[in-house]
């Protein structure tokens, strides 16, 4: 089991930030209008400085040249514009949309973060991902993980043509569905040991993440780090903090916001 | 007064006759006439085929050359018309006044590409007719083979071809 520290990037938060906003599994697409237009509304009247996306914004991504007008991607592409002009969007790529490239976030004006990523917000660090990778007992999701993220297998992939890699998308989807999961519920949970791991050598207490569909806040035990021993200070209280997914038509309604500012964290329900 | 008509000719594959909406999208109608009038849709293909979603054309010639447009016309998606099936739009970029002489026909209901707000992400595209026969013609269309040409996705590998369009 690999529970090694990744490469750590960071992310400072401008000072004039007062609020991020971070959503993760929207799984948006063009048969979900409700969830569609939840996600609208929000990103058009959301108060925050920053929004931060934190995987699978999309059910499914087969390509930036699926976003042509007229399309649903291409939509999106549109709202996401409008959004990322008023405030920072950032994007994180998820297991649904990892083949999200640059020329839809040029589009789109949403800036990139690598997975995983420090916030450094009020004097404190922040560990932003999506959650997949942390999954370990998932053994061949984890090998499935490896090959798809491989860009030399994402050439590959976007060599085929849309009309394929559509086929192909489908394919995944009606399998998925076959065996009777609708997302990576039933999959493993996070692996609290690697949780505790990636924290410590990001020198952040918190951990952000979505993926698992199961919002919550789990205590990860007390930091033995020594990096993080300060004279004066107690060891930080570590923990996860798991964003819910979104599906509007859904009763009740899912559409959840994990919303920072000076004062700590704070779930805000939208739909 | 009835609402004019206009037969494609599509080679191998028949007639597709279109109602057009005088009333509720009188500029798109009028532009389109006037591109059916001059042969500009003569030998040109559809060029962008969706399954399940839409069938694009009006603008290019086998080959994938683009062939020179009119000028850009205003917008007319938000006059209450649908992007139902079987109903022809005018395709755009992302500029929401910029359609010339591509249109697409809906192979199936797609709401989110109606008028929501006077935006340009909410825009929508300008729905001015619909297929009063020939919608087997359509679905023919819509299950053609599709491949990647001249930097296009989504493009027949065999032309379909618009051997002439008529007013009636």
């Amino acid at each position: 089991m690999n529970t090694a520290a990744p490469r750590i990037a960071v992310l400072a938060a401008s000072p004039a930030w007062r609020t991020i906003d971070f959503i993760s599994d929207l799984h948006l697409h063009v048969g979900d209008a409700a969830t569609f237009e939840a996600w609208q509304n929000y990103l058009a009247n959301t108060p925050a400085d920053a929004v931060v996306i934190l995987g699978d914004l999309f059910e499914v991504w087969v390509g930036d040249d699926a976003a042509q007008p007229p399309g649903f991607e291409f939509n999106c592409g549109l709202i996401l514009a409008a959004a990322a002009s008023r405030h920072d969007v950032f994007f994180m790529h998820g297991n649904r949309d990892f083949l999200v490239g640059e020329a839809f976030l040029a589009a789109s004006g949403m800036q990139v973060l690598q997975d995983p990523t420090a916030l450094e917000f009020a004097g404190q660090r922040w560990l932003l991902s999506h959650g997949d990778a942390l999954c370990l007992d998932d053994v061949e999701y984890q090998k499935y993980r490896l090959m798809v993220r491989n860009p030399a297998w994402q050439q590959a992939v976007l060599a085929r043509s849309l009309a394929e890699r559509r086929a192909f998308a489908r394919e995944i989807r009606e399998q998925g569905s076959r065996e009777g999961d609708n997302g990576p519920t039933d999959y493993a949970d996070v692996d609290a040991a690697a949780a505790r791991v990636w924290l410590s050598a990001a020198g952040a207490a918190t951990l952000i993440h979505g993926h698992t569909h199961k919002p919550g806040e789990h205590e990860l035990g007390v930091s033995s780090s020594p990096a993080d021993e300060h004279p004066g200070a107690g060891a930080p209280e570590l923990r996860r903090v798991v964003l819910s997914d979104w599906d509007a038509a859904a009763q009740p309604p899912r559409a959840q916001v994990l919303r920072l500012s000076a004062d700590g964290l704070q779930r805000i329900d939208i739909a | 007064m009835s609402n004019p008509q206009v037969e494609l000719h599509i080679a191998n594959y028949g007639v597709i006759t279109l109602e057009l909406d005088q009333d509720k999208a009188p500029k798109s109608v009028a532009n389109f006439l006037s591109y059916v009038k001059k042969g500009h849709y003569n030998n040109t293909i559809f060029h962008r085929v969706i399954p399940g979603f839409m069938i694009q054309g009006g603008g290019m010639e086998p080959g994938m050359g683009q062939k020179p447009t009119d000028a850009q016309i205003e917008n007319e998606a938000n006059n209450g018309l649908k992007n139902d099936k079987y109903t022809v739009a005018m395709a755009r970029t992302n500029a929401p006044h910029s359609a010339t002489s591509q249109f697409f026909i809906n192979a199936t209901h797609n709401s989110f590409l109606n008028h929501t707000a006077p935006s340009a992400q909410g825009w929508g595209y300008a729905v001015f007719g619909k297929v009063i026969s020939g919608t087997e013609v359509v679905d023919k269309i819509e299950a053609v083979k599709t491949g990647s040409k001249g930097g296009h996705g989504d493009v027949p590998l065999t032309d379909v071809v618009i051997e002439k369009a008529v007013a009636l």
